[in-house]
């Protein structure tokens, strides 16, 4: 290991004696040139580590006379140009790392000469296009890594001959198409161009990569998606769709039987089809928050779902059938919509939820059946629905937010909640904690109405992990102005 | 709320310091070997190479412009630390005074989180530098007997 | 010399401090966290330790865990060398070779079966 030495040449045939030698690390130094014998005589020779020196092209003359090699790593020096030869001679070699170089386009030629590559970088350099058949010979590559470049365009067969790739990164480019040349790739499991510049996801989009597990596509401006652009991707988990204004159909989801989790919000989705859950089986998250949809299906088939977040929306009633036998729902988030209905039997089966979120509808009553392992329970922004609570109606209530302040009352004595609220009061609450939305936000961290799997860092109250005071932190807690006996009873 | 930190290193004598619960976790005492975590190994991001759990972790905060754009807040930090085994997270605020109030806003956390500063936060890290290995018990100080009143009403 | 001022770094640093080590590395090193009985500093190596894959970014390179059967590797699934026990095939470390191969106990890795 002769790494950050500030080494800064070497001289020909020194190492001629190290037949044996299988790892020579080098980098770290100041090496801009390498002599063409520099390496010879090391024919055992697996792995040699350059990276992080000062080379602005290959040492093609220097690599010549290597037969076992299988790692090089070129990453984090000069390199803008990859002359034709340069790789002439390393029929072994399997890993090469080109990142964080000044290439500005693919070294097609110089890659005809690796038939046993199988992992590559190209990350972090300044390619603009990838033109066709660039990696044509790349039979066994599995591992493409392409992040961080500026590709704006790729040839419609620009991955032809890249039968074995299971991973391709495309992230931070700018790309303005969906890269269509993946349809050749039939073994791909991750996919990636997050950070681009795409506007549609086409139908069909991932017609020739049954495989894929993952697919991340988050912060590009997509308007429109094609209704049969996720079809048939039995091993996908996660679909997150945020913004795509253009989407007016819930898409059809036909043979992408894992989906566990699926995002769909800030859309133009007005109808869920009947017959969605059924091709959904094992789904646990759905979060259709900010469309438009007004009549909800029965869920009863998502038999696996945990999370159910419809926010946003126009929904005006909630039917006998809706939830019915969903035995795994915890969270329900029907804040903001037009709920004037809730048929009695409505939560009847939901023997493990425990949040619903209820806020800012046209309630009237509520249906208590159902409802007796909430500990959290949000009904603020319902002014007709003035009945009081019995301490009964939640034994295991911690949060609650009701519309009046003499529904608080009913979970013990008023001068405990005023002593509670009071002391929230002394800790010197900034007044953007009294913000009634702000601290509805904070109750319900899982479902901030920004991107849902947006990292939550910045939210500062965890309910869900705390332990708070035992008692049950109700709102708008009684006081003065605020008495326990509704005034116009 | 004061806090006694009892750090009993492998080889060496124990020391009595002080600290002062931060209201962002419970005030409970805690008991456990210690480690230092450097403040950027408590990122999403990053990985913990320690896997045993039981341990109180000491978290040594540079002065604020060293880190302009912290990873994650002080808060999450030790949730953080918590989640990944810690029984308790000791802050030397002695650089980042504004740290003290970062933590005061009750989030309920269950790890109890201390903060130490000056010459006790010196003590500890010294501690840290020269021993391979220490135990910590974290106590809480009990207030005098004699309540403090914020009002006296003089007859 | 007051504990944090940056002088006397470890030759990779761009910031550090007696008690944490490195704070911020030079351009293109990778930051690691290494532990050495109580304590744990940042360091800024070329490369990622034994066990540890590197990726770049503009603003930073971090170090991240390969798998737990996997002693060196490309990415956290794509592994370049297994460890005792288990055959490399095309990135990944297998118990046992698929068919039509066969498992060389020399280089511990899965190849065509030589008729």
């Amino acid at each position: 290991d002769l790494s950050m030495n500030n080494i800064s040449q070497l001289q020909p045939r020194t190492l001629r004696h190290l037949r044996f030698l299988e790892e020579l690390r080098l980098s770290g130094n100041q090496i801009s040139r390498i002599p063409r014998e520099a390496f010879s005589g090391l024919y055992s020779l697996k792995i040699l580590m350059l990276q992080n020196n000062q080379m602005s092209c290959i040492p093609a003359e220097a690599l010549r006379d290597l037969p076992n090699l299988q790692s090089l790593r070129l990453d984090a020096n000069l390199i803008s140009v990859v002359p034709k030869r340069s790789f002439e001679g390393l029929l072994s070699l399997r890993h090469l790392w080109l990142d964080d170089n000044a290439l500005t386009e693919i070294p097609v030629q110089a890659l005809n000469h690796l038939p046993a590559l199988q992992a590559m970088t190209l990350a972090l350099n300044q390619i603009w296009h990838i033109p066709d058949y660039a990696f044509q010979n790349l039979s066994s590559l599995v591992v493409l890594h392409l992040h961080n470049n500026r590709i704006q365009s790729l040839g419609a067969n620009g991955f032809d001959g890249l039968h074995s790739l299971e991973t391709l990164d495309l992230n931070y480019n700018e790309l303005l198409e969906f890269p269509g040349a993946i349809r050749t790739l039939g073994r791909l499991q991750e996919l990636g161009f997050h950070n681009n510049n795409i506007k549609a996801i086409p139908e069909n989009a991932f017609v020739g990569n049954p495989l894929l597990q993952t697919i991340h596509f988050y912060d590009n401006p997509i308007q429109f998606v094609g209704q049969s652009a996720f079809q048939y991707l039995p091993k996908l988990h996660t679909l997150s769709l945020n913004g795509a204004t253009d989407i007016r159909e819930f898409p059809d989801l036909k043979g992408t039987t894992s989906l566990e989790v699926l995002t769909l919000t800030r859309a133009g989705i007005h109808l869920l089809p009947r017959g969605m859950c059924q091709q959904l089986p094992s789904l646990r998250v759905l979060e259709l928050s900010h469309n438009h949809i007004e009549d909800l299906p029965s869920f009863h088939r998502c038999q696996r779902l945990e999370e159910l977040g419809l926010q946003n929306n126009r929904i005006h009633e909630i039917r006998a059938d809706t939830f019915v036998q969903l035995m795994a729902l915890r969270s329900i988030d029907l804040s903001w919509n037009h709920i004037h209905f809730i048929h009695p039997e409505a939560f009847v089966t939901l023997r493990s939820l425990t949040k619903l979120d209820l806020t800012d509808n046209r309630l009237v009553t509520l249906p208590l059946d159902g409802l007796g392992g909430l500990t959290h329970l949000k009904l603020q922004g319902n002014p007709a629905l003035s009945e009081p609570f019995t301490k009964e109606s939640f034994p295991k209530m911690r949060v609650l937010e009701v519309p009046y302040a003499y529904q608080c009352c009913a979970y013990g004595s008023c001068s405990s909640f005023f002593k509670m609220s009071n002391q929230w009061e002394m800790e010197g609450m900034s007044p953007e904690e009294e913000d009634p939305h702000k601290r509805t936000m904070e109750l319900f961290p899982g479902h901030a109405d920004n991107h849902y799997d947006l990292d939550t860092d910045d939210l500062q109250l965890d309910l869900e992990e705390s332990k708070l005071h035992p008692t049950i932190q109700c709102t708008p807690s009684p006081g003065p102005f605020k008495p326990c006996d509704h005034l116009f009873e | 709320q004061k806090a006694i930190i009892r750090v009993i290193p492998l080889k060496v004598e124990p020391i009595v310091l002080e600290g002062e619960f931060a209201n962002v976790a419970e005030v409970t005492p805690a008991e456990g070997k210690l480690l230092q975590s450097h403040p950027l190994s408590l990122c999403n991001t990053s990985e913990d190479e320690h896997t045993e759990s039981g341990f109180i972790t000491i978290v040594k905060l540079e002065q604020p412009d060293r880190d302009p754009n912290p990873c994650l807040s002080l808060a999450n930090k030790a949730k953080l630390a918590g989640e990944r085994g810690a029984r308790a997270i000791l802050f030397d605020i002695t650089d980042d005074e504004s740290a003290a109030d970062q933590l005061r806003k009750p989030r309920g956390l269950s790890q109890p989180v201390v903060l130490i500063r000056g010459h006790d936060a010196e003590l500890l890290m010294g501690v840290v530098n020269k021993n391979r290995e220490a135990h910590v018990k974290i106590e809480v100080k009990e207030p005098p007997s004699w309540p403090d009143y914020d009002v006296w009403i003089l007859l | 010399v007051h504990p944090n001022v940056s002088q006397g770094c470890q030759g990779g640093c761009a910031t550090c401090s007696d008690y944490n080590g490195c704070l911020s590395c030079k351009p293109r090193l990778f930051f690691v966290l290494e532990r050495i009985g109580m304590k744990q500093i940042g360091v800024c190596l070329s490369s990622c330790p034994s066990g540890y894959y590197g990726t770049r970014y503009p603003d930073i390179n971090k170090c991240a865990k390969c798998k737990a059967d996997c002693e060196t590797c490309f990415t956290r699934n794509f592994c370049t060398k297994c460890k005792s026990g288990f055959y490399l095939h095309s990135g990944k470390c297998l118990e046992k070779c698929p068919d039509g191969l066969e498992a060389n106990n020399h280089t511990m890795e899965c190849t065509s079966v030589v008729h």
